[in-house]
């Protein structure tokens, strides 16, 4: 019984025990898992606290953003016209591939730039920079197959980041065809955007780089727009507001003139150089070209890396225009400014003569004439229309530097002409004060005689020689270049010219022409054209021997001679010789009064009709027919 | 009186174990929520996918087996089995059989041929259409087919006659495809006969082919291939025909009539490796009703796209011209005197010389003309010369063109072409 007993306590003992043990392990997986739970409304309310009271403004704005889009509707530059109104700078229709920031995953990027065959570093980037703007285009001028795939993927299971907008591209005329006079546009720049003058400017945004379109940038963009959907939690759209429509930039209209620019631009073809024609008695300029030339249709979008070295790479920078940039020694078709320089200063009259026996020495050097014969004793008329250097050796040698300068620069040289075009290079006319002050070092009498034929330190570009050539041949009043029609002319400076010494000038560039001189290429039938040959040497002689270099080629001229309307410069780089340029400036000048003659005959031909139509008595004659166009 | 008691006693006594186990689960639940897999689709969507995938596969096979055993066995016997497997067959067949005879019709070129030798037909994997989406605005079916049998999200769905749609989310056994028909979702096509390329984008049954420019050359009625460009359907799929073709304000508007019946299909390949295959000369049904072989593919490629060009190229290419008529080279040392007046019969005319380039090869469809353009207005402007001139009417060249001159202007007699060198 005892042992029985003994067991029966033993057994209630270890139940009682089992009981303790079983509790205590219930109640400490209990409280495991009231700690699991506590833990995880911890980690819970933490989000709602992150949501609800950390940021709520940027949660709540990030919800409207996706409740309501918005993408922008790109306004269109305005277009850049001829002075008859013919499109020069068109715009086409294009498509663009916006990314929207809301609904933006990192990991789309590169099956989003693969795709389209863009650089993912570079895609990366632009999205990095993005900033606070809700969109951002990361490709122009998608192409159907970018447009198959971008709208075949852009789904909200896909890439629902993409947007498609219509934009605009710049459709500029082929082959760089007036290229640098009207420049090109493109993406704006990092080092752009810190400038002060864009400060209202974005990154992406599309800015005139160069030419006209950059120097009116302001006036040709436009106010974009903007188009706002509601859409649903999937990205459909449900309603669309009213769109704030945009606002077209304003259309330009240019003085040049497509015919000339058209012949100028021919003339060049597969020539160095430049060749600017400008009405002298406004200073509009008419035609300008600059070989070599580049495809602003290139640089619309975004320019191939091959293209852009290729166009680096070319040793005669294409990109470059010469008919403001290139500054070169102007040679002999600076010869009327010294004549006129002497002429008004005195120191010759039109009776002066020089005895040319083929050279002179002067100062202890000895300078050639271009004719090794010599010209004999020679005034001032058949100097200019012989070219001959001799005489101008004793002119400038008369003058002195500082006297040439003095007039030199009332023509424009050693100065800008102000045009509206960017990077205008400023040309040299030295004198005393400007070596000192450039080189610190004294004028020497003998360098005087080379500048009086265009060669040493004087240097001129294509345009400001036109310029120049323009206020002499109206007399000596200097009008400042410029290429927008409605800008009124602005006269910069007036010689205040004896008309005679003008004269004596103009007489002697008419025989360069006319009278069997060294421009005779030039000539028109029925039309007085005034012209100068020039022939410039880049270096030394022997330089330009040992390093197979040419003369530059310069001719200048203006016509008609009593009342001149079209002065023309054209800059033959390599040309050799002066009367090689003289046949381009003869094809603008043909084509311009080619076309003069050809509207006068138009207009008397309508002014006709309109009288045959009508009663003469009972209407007035149409405007069109009064005032004249185009050329006038 | 007692069961009701025991289920108290069971609640009260596992009250908290209870509450926890609903808490739990509701966690596991908003986890399964919020958390997403790899192919961006709600872990909770795939648990309840997976789940009801094999319940509508049973239910559908016990719908299937009882009512159609009963259909087959007592009616038709086995006929509808055997139908559906001939109709697979068949639709496999009709593929098999397209890829074949366009690979026939490519081959007789050198270049068909070497792709012909290098391509391979794509891989494709039979699927039944078991149910739709349960968005209302949304083009969404489920197919049986899922990641177990190959499927990948972006995959192309497409039957013998036309495409379907693509995949859009996959699951183990099931996935979802969004048709072509969703307003959200569009397929890179191609003309047949120009090879144009466009965007085709569904709303509903109004399908249109954007983005093809007013000068191209589309015919109403002519066939559009999948061009390839979406990089979800290979190239060479039947999509449709141009119901109706006009100019728009920018691009041509073209609606098409979809050769395949996306929302109503039962069955449907998945296209799990696509081979692009060469546009085929003619359209599907004119291949079929045809005994002869198709004649030779012209290799020469669609007209291209005009250049763009604006006025200035214009009066460009009219100096241009002007210049060969008077065999005048610009700016040559030694060039004879330009007339720029000359009578426009010889010259290019303005009108004429908008248009653009003729095409090297010949075109599958006639060179386009653009309009010229409107009048400027602007004081000045050119009038557009004469398109005719009788030849007859040619000035003789001792005609003075040059200048009118006012009166009283000195009038010289022109030198000659060549003077003297002084």
């Amino acid at each position: 019984m005892a042992l029985v007993e003994s067991q029966r306590e033993r057994e209630e003992v270890s139940s009682e025990q089992l009981l303790q043990d079983s509790t205590k392990a219930a109640t400490a997986k209990i409280a495991v898992f009231q700690y699991i739970v506590v833990a995880v409304f911890i980690f819970l309310l933490s989000g709602f606290w992150t949501l609800q009271v950390q940021n709520p403004d940027y949660y709540s704005e990030a919800a409207e953003r996706n409740r309501i889009k918005s993408t922008p509707i790109l306004a269109p530059r305005g277009k850049i016209l001829d002075r008859d109104g013919r499109v020069i700078v068109d715009n086409k229709a294009s498509y663009s591939l916006l990314l929207n920031r809301d609904q933006l995953k990192w990991e789309h990027l590169p099956a989003i730039a693969d795709a389209l065959h863009l650089d993912y570093n570079e895609l990366a980037g632009k999205v990095r920079r993005m900033g606070s703007r809700p969109q951002i285009v990361i490709k122009d001028e998608l192409t159907p197959d970018d447009m198959s795939w971008v709208q075949s993927h852009r789904d909200t299971a896909t890439y629902p980041e993409m947007d498609i907008i219509n934009s605009w591209r710049r459709l500029y005329p082929q082959d760089g065809y007036a290229a640098h006079v009207i420049g090109y546009v493109g993406e704006i720049s990092d080092a752009e955007l810190d400038l002060p003058q864009f400060i209202e400017y974005h990154p992406g945004d599309v800015i005139g780089k160069d030419g006209i379109e950059r120097e009116y940038d302001s006036t040709l963009r436009g106010v974009d727009g903007e188009r706002r959907v509601l859409v649903d939690s999937m990205g459909r759209e449900r309603q669309v507001d009213k769109p704030k429509d945009a606002v077209a930039g304003k259309d330009l209209q240019l003085t040049l003139d497509l015919d000339l620019q058209s012949v100028a631009e021919l003339a060049m073809e597969g020539k160095r150089g430049a060749v600017v024609a400008l009405d002298p008695r406004n200073g509009q300029v008419l035609a300008m070209v600059s070989r070599p030339t580049f495809d602003p249709n290139k640089f619309t979008g975004r320019i191939s890396t091959k293209d852009w070295k290729e166009i680096v790479d070319d040793p005669y920078k294409p990109l470059m225009n010469r008919a403001t940039q290139a500054e070169f020694a102007p040679g002999s078709t600076f010869k009327p400014f010294v004549a006129l320089a002497g002429l008004e200063s005195g120191v010759i009259d039109d009776q002066t003569e020089f005895h040319c026996p083929g050279g002179a020495s002067f100062y202890g050097h000895y300078f050639a004439c271009w004719r090794k014969g010599g010209h004999g004793n020679i005034s001032l008329h058949r100097a200019i229309t012989q070219s001959c250097d001799v005489y101008f050796y004793n002119v400038g040698n008369r003058l002195g530097i500082d006297r040439l300068a003095h007039y030199t620069q009332l023509a424009g040289f050693g100065g800008k002409t102000g045009i509206d075009l960017p990077n205008e290079r400023e040309s040299t006319m030295p004198s005393t004060r400007w070596k000192l002050r450039t080189f610190r070092q004294k004028w020497y009498a003998g360098e005087t005689i080379s500048v009086a034929i265009g060669q040493g330190a004087v240097t001129v570009s294509p345009l400001e020689l036109a310029a120049a050539l323009g206020g002499l041949s109206i007399g000596g009043r200097w009008y400042r270049p410029h290429l927008l029609r409605d800008a009124k002319p602005v006269l910069t400076r007036d010689g205040h010219l004896n008309p005679q010494d003008v004269a004596e000038v103009v007489d002697g560039m008419y025989g360069v022409v006319n009278e069997g001189g060294t421009g005779h290429a030039a000539a028109l039938p029925n039309i007085e054209v005034c012209g100068k040959t020039g022939t410039a040497q880049l270096v030394s002689t022997e330089k330009m021997k040992s390093m197979h270099l040419k003369n530059n080629a310069w001719f200048e001229a203006f016509a008609p001679k009593g009342a001149p309307e079209i002065a023309v410069v054209a800059l033959f780089e390599s040309g050799e010789e002066g009367a090689n340029a003289a046949w381009i400036v003869r094809d603008v000048m043909k084509a311009y009064f080619d076309k003069k003659a050809r509207l006068a005959k138009e207009r008397t031909q309508l002014t006709r009709e309109f009288h045959t139509l009508t009663l003469p008595w009972a209407m007035p004659m149409p405007a069109a027919l009064a005032l004249g166009s185009g050329l006038n | 009186m007692q069961e009701p008691r025991v289920v108290e006693a069971i609640l009260s006594r596992y009250r908290n174990l209870i509450i926890l186990a609903i808490v739990i689960v509701a966690q596991l639940l908003l986890l399964a929520w919020q958390v997403r897999t790899t192919q961006d689709v709600r872990l909770i969507r795939v648990w309840a996918v997976t789940t009801v995938t094999p319940l509508a596969g049973v239910t559908e096979a016990v719908r299937r087996n009882t009512i159609g055993f009963l259909e087959d066995y007592f009616i038709l016997l086995d006929v509808r089995e055997q139908n559906r497997k001939l109709r697979e067959d068949n639709n496999r067949l009709k593929m098999e059989n397209i890829y074949y005879r366009n690979q026939l019709t490519t081959a007789e070129n050198a270049r068909a041929l070497s792709a012909f030798q290098l391509q391979t037909a794509s891989k494709t994997v039979a699927a039944r259409i078991i149910g739709n989406g349960t968005a209302s605005s949304a083009q969404v079916v489920f197919i049986d087919r899922g990641s177990t049998s190959g499927v990948v999200k972006g995959m192309a769905v497409v039957t013998p006659d036309g495409i379907v749609g693509k995949v859009i989310a996959v699951y183990p056994l099931a996935s979802q495809v969004l048709l072509v028909t969703d307003p959200t979702f569009s397929v890179g096509v191609e003309s047949q006969k120009a090879h144009i390329h466009g965007t085709l984008s569904c709303n509903g049954s109004n399908c249109v082919v954007d983005y093809i420019q007013n000068e191209e050359k589309i015919d109403p009625g002519e066939w559009f291939y999948t061009s390839g460009e979406d990089r979800i359907f290979p190239r060479g799929f039947p999509v449709g025909t141009a119901a109706s073709v006009k100019s728009g304000q920018f691009m041509k508007d073209i609606h098409l009539n979809l050769s395949g019946a996306p929302g109503a299909a039962d069955e449907v390949l998945v296209v799990l490796h696509g081979v692009h295959q060469l546009i085929p000369d003619t359209p599907p049904e004119q291949r079929v009703a045809q005994s002869l072989p198709a004649p030779p593919p012209d290799a020469a490629p669609g007209p291209a796209t005009p250049k763009m060009a604006t006025q200035a190229d214009k009066i460009k290419q009219k100096y241009i011209d002007i210049g060969k008529e008077e065999n005048h080279v610009y700016g040559a040392i030694g060039g004879n005197m330009p007339n720029f007046n000359k009578p426009a019969a010889a010259a290019q005319s303005p009108a004429q010389a908008e248009m653009p380039p003729k095409p090297a090869a010949k075109p599958a469809s006639p060179p386009v003309v653009r309009p010229s353009p409107p009048p400027t207005g602007i004081l000045g402007a050119r009038t557009p010369e004469p398109t005719k001139q009788p030849a007859a009417e040619k000035k003789p060249s001792h005609v003075d063109n040059g200048p009118v001159l006012p009166l009283g202007a000195p009038r010289k007699k022109a030198p000659p072409a060549t003077p003297p060198q002084p």
